[in-house]
């Protein structure tokens, strides 16, 4: 009788399984029974695992800008069903869902990933398929080299790294320190800013990399101090940027700290509390849409997705969702141009995009720039009294 | 387990996969094959990991490492341009007999020269066999589960060189990768008109390995590696060689890990750190675990559905979360896996219809979990 009870839990458990088979993503996506087929369009973001906290709100933004379009009549007369899969940030089940959306859902354009890792690992999938990809991380690597069918949405390490250049030279600072961490945002970060460092007259005395889960950096700090360094530049994501900050202070390394723009979400902040004080660092103006002077190109765009945002999910918005946003609006700009969902037309659509106006800035796309952004997409940011605030030397 | 049995086995798996296939084709749904080409990879790893912890008692806490060798040997020497050879004499002669390949760049005119993928793959094995000497033979001399931190520590430092070493890619891997060509016309890719040629690729693969390990573990190795797993003493003292023995299947495990790995790169076309992960280790001991520890079918059967499942999004942000309610769930219930119940209760059930033979033969049978 045991035996049996075991058999049929393990039929049970397979059959389980089984059954949960039909629901492999999350569908936004029209009502049944309207008329017309909908424009498909795929996602992929990390909304779970080590990466969460760019791929949820990239999810929510995404979802919410389709339900927008649909409840305002679709785009060509038709509605969008947007397919969200969440790749836990595994550049494994990236690829698998990648050939799932092409082959099987048949999108006519994916969004995201949300990691360079991940996009890196479909870049050439979607380049030999032929089907639009609009990136939503951050590396340079994704446009350069300019691969026919892969855009990104997140302005470039580069231009951050002459950001903050250029601010150096402007407070006199010739000699700097760079603590990295091991992500590949942090390699990237790491490699523009030794790169261009000698082209704009700094020296960089040490450069360190650490474990993006490290917990105290006071070590990799102290090489920096005892080089006396004038500043600091940290390029990394979650928590490492509010302990850089805490542990500065701790070892009474009192220069500047410079961060990356991963540094634009204020938890950050709030999480390195007085310490964050005074920290420079490149950013989106969808932190700063407060203090935008009216009429600014942005200014009415950012407003808008502010607000429909926190009014809907009840959390602050973030730069990481404002990139969600610029891709899921330029795919379906695209589509209202091309006037139809052909995966060609729609590429040749979103290369010839001008004059976009998003959160990361005014896009304009060419065949040679992917990306579309200019220097001016940034706004060096500062923290004070734990807000951010445009930095006005 | 007879020969007669496993050969009925693999016949009815062989058929099974080709109906797969043919059933997934002629509805129109082959883009099935490519989850389930991925999954029959990672089944073959965790079949050759079920080897060495169910037959020898030993754990490896760093397979991901073993297949992360064979995974970025291949793509690094089958990626890296060896540009100032293919003008060298030795260079072309060496071109033409295919020890070196030359592919078009993807985002550009010119083409580059990297070792032929099918050598970079045969390193990968040799890697991993080599550094699986090196880890095993020092720790498996030992009684206990030293093996267990030798590879935990092992698989931690794989994962730390990948990230940390710019010409592996560091954070971002290798992508990339070019076919690894097999037949003329068929080439290990994830290229869409290649989907039903990989599919075979894979399955055969993954057969292979299995017929292997069933006959290995009927053979006389067999035995003694159970008689290790039972007693080392009583093994070493009834005069096997037990260290030699252990030795053998980790470093055998190891470069069948390699082997999946670097199949599976050249399929996926690319490569990250995060295949080299700790946690990936874990899951290919939990996933041995589940499908009852010294059993090649189960971990087969385990492996390939709860790989397949997953690489679907069939659990969509709960992946982990429902990877764990199984493995609890069959470890609380049914510790001999999946397989078990079944086979005590087709073993009592032909022992009903021959009570004749219930007491000689049939005792036998009762579960001496082999599979």
């Amino acid at each position: 009788m045991k035996t049996l009870a075991k058999c049929a839990l393990v039929l049970g458990l397979a059959a389980a399984m089984v059954s949960c088979r039909k629901k492999t993503s999350e569908v936004t996506g029209p009502p049944v029974g309207q008329p017309g087929k909908p424009i498909v369009i795929g996602a992929l973001f990390a909304v779970t695992g080590p990466a969460s906290f760019l791929g949820a709100p990239e999810k929510k933004t995404a979802e919410m800008i389709v339900d927008q379009i649909n409840a305002a009549g679709g785009v060509n007369g038709r509605l969008i069903q947007l397919i969200v899969k969440d790749t836990g940030g595994s550049p494994e089940k990236c690829i698998s869902f990648t050939r799932q959306l092409i082959d099987e859902n048949k999108v006519c354009a994916i969004i995201g990933p949300s990691t360079s890792g991940e996009t890196m690992g479909i870049k050439n999938i979607c380049e030999t398929a032929k089907v639009p990809l609009v990136s939503c991380a951050a590396a340079e690597v994704i446009v350069n080299p300019v691969a026919k069918y892969v855009f990104k949405t997140p302005q470039k390490d580069s231009q951050a790294a002459t950001w903050i250049f250029r601010t150096m030279k402007t407070m006199g600072i010739k000699k700097i320190g760079i603590v990295s961490g091991n992500t590949g945002f942090g390699k990237a970060g790491k490699n523009q800013l030794e790169k261009l460092a000698p082209e704009m007259g700094i020296e960089v005395l040490a450069s360190e990399v650490y474990d993006k889960r490290a917990t105290d950096l006071t070590d990799v700090l102290a090489k920096l101090k005892a080089k006396n360094v004038q500043a600091v530049v940290n390029w990394s994501i979650v928590p490492a940027q509010s302990i850089v900050a805490k542990n500065m202070k701790q070892i009474g390394l009192n220069v500047p700290l410079f961060q990356s723009h991963g540094f634009g979400n204020i938890k950050y902040v709030e999480q390195a509390g007085e310490a964050a004080e005074g920290t420079l660092f490149p950013g989106g103006r969808l932190l700063v849409v407060g203090s935008l002077p009216n009429g600014h190109p942005q200014k009415a765009v950012l407003e808008a997705y502010k607000t429909e945002y926190e009014d809907r999910y009840h959390e602050a918005v973030s730069t990481f969702g404002g990139h969600a946003y610029d891709a899921i609006n330029i795919v379906v700009n695209a589509i209202r141009k091309a006037g139809s969902d052909d995966r060609d037309k729609i590429r040749d659509a979103i290369e010839n995009t001008k004059g976009f106006v998003g959160t990361g800035g005014v896009f304009n796309f060419s065949p040679e720039d992917h990306n579309g952004l200019t220097l001016d997409a940034f706004e060096m940011l500062t923290v004070k009294n734990g807000k951010f605030e445009l930095y006005r030397p | 387990m007879n020969t007669g049995k496993t050969a009925a086995g693999i016949l009815l798996l062989t058929l099974l996969a080709v109906a797969v296939q043919v059933g997934a084709s002629v509805s129109g749904r082959d883009y099935y094959l490519t989850q389930l080409t991925m999954a029959a990879y990672t089944a073959a790893v965790v079949m050759g990991l079920s080897l060495l912890v169910g037959y020898t008692g030993q754990i490896s806490l760093g397979h991901a490492g073993f297949v992360a060798i064979g995974a970025y040997t291949s793509a690094f020497l089958s990626t890296a341009p060896l540009a100032h050879a293919s003008g060298t004499a030795l260079g072309k002669s060496l071109l033409r007999f295919h020890v070196l390949a030359s592919r078009p760049e993807l985002y550009g005119d010119g083409t580059v020269v990297s070792l032929a993928p099918g050598l970079a793959f045969l390193a990968g094995l040799l890697l991993a066999g080599l550094v699986a000497v090196g880890i095993g033979y020092p720790a498996l001399r030992l009684h206990g589960h030293y093996l267990a931190m030798a590879t935990l520590g092992f698989g931690l430092i794989v994962y730390r060189l990948v990230l940390g070493t710019a010409f592996l890619g560091a954070a971002d891997g290798i992508s990339s990768v070019p076919p690894l060509p097999i037949l003329p016309g068929v080439a290990c890719t994830g290229e869409p008109g290649q989907r039903i040629a990989n599919y075979y690729i894979a399955a055969g693969f993954t057969l292979m390995v299995l017929l292997f390990l069933l006959n290995l573990t009927d053979s006389r190795t067999g035995r003694a590696l159970r008689a290790i797993h039972g007693s080392e003493r009583a093994a070493a003292a009834t005069g096997i060689d037990t260290a030699a023995y252990k030795l053998k299947v980790f470093v055998l495990s190891a470069i069948l890990a390699a082997a999946a790995g670097g199949l599976l790169t050249f399929y996926r076309g690319s490569i990250g750190p995060s295949d080299a992960g700790a946690m990936k280790s874990v899951r290919y001991v939990a996933m041995v675990a589940a499908g009852g520890m010294a059993s090649v079918w189960g971990a087969l059967v385990v492996g390939f559905v709860l790989t397949f499942l997953s690489l679907r999004g069939c659990f969509g942000s709960f992946d982990d979360a429902v990877f764990g309610v199984v493995l609890i769930v069959i470890m609380s219930f049914t510790p001999e896996g999946p397989f078990g119940p079944l086979r005590t209760l087709v073993v009592r059930f032909r022992a009903r219809r021959r009570p004749a033979l219930a007491n000689g033969e049939s005792e036998k049978e009762i579960p001496r979990v082999v599979a």
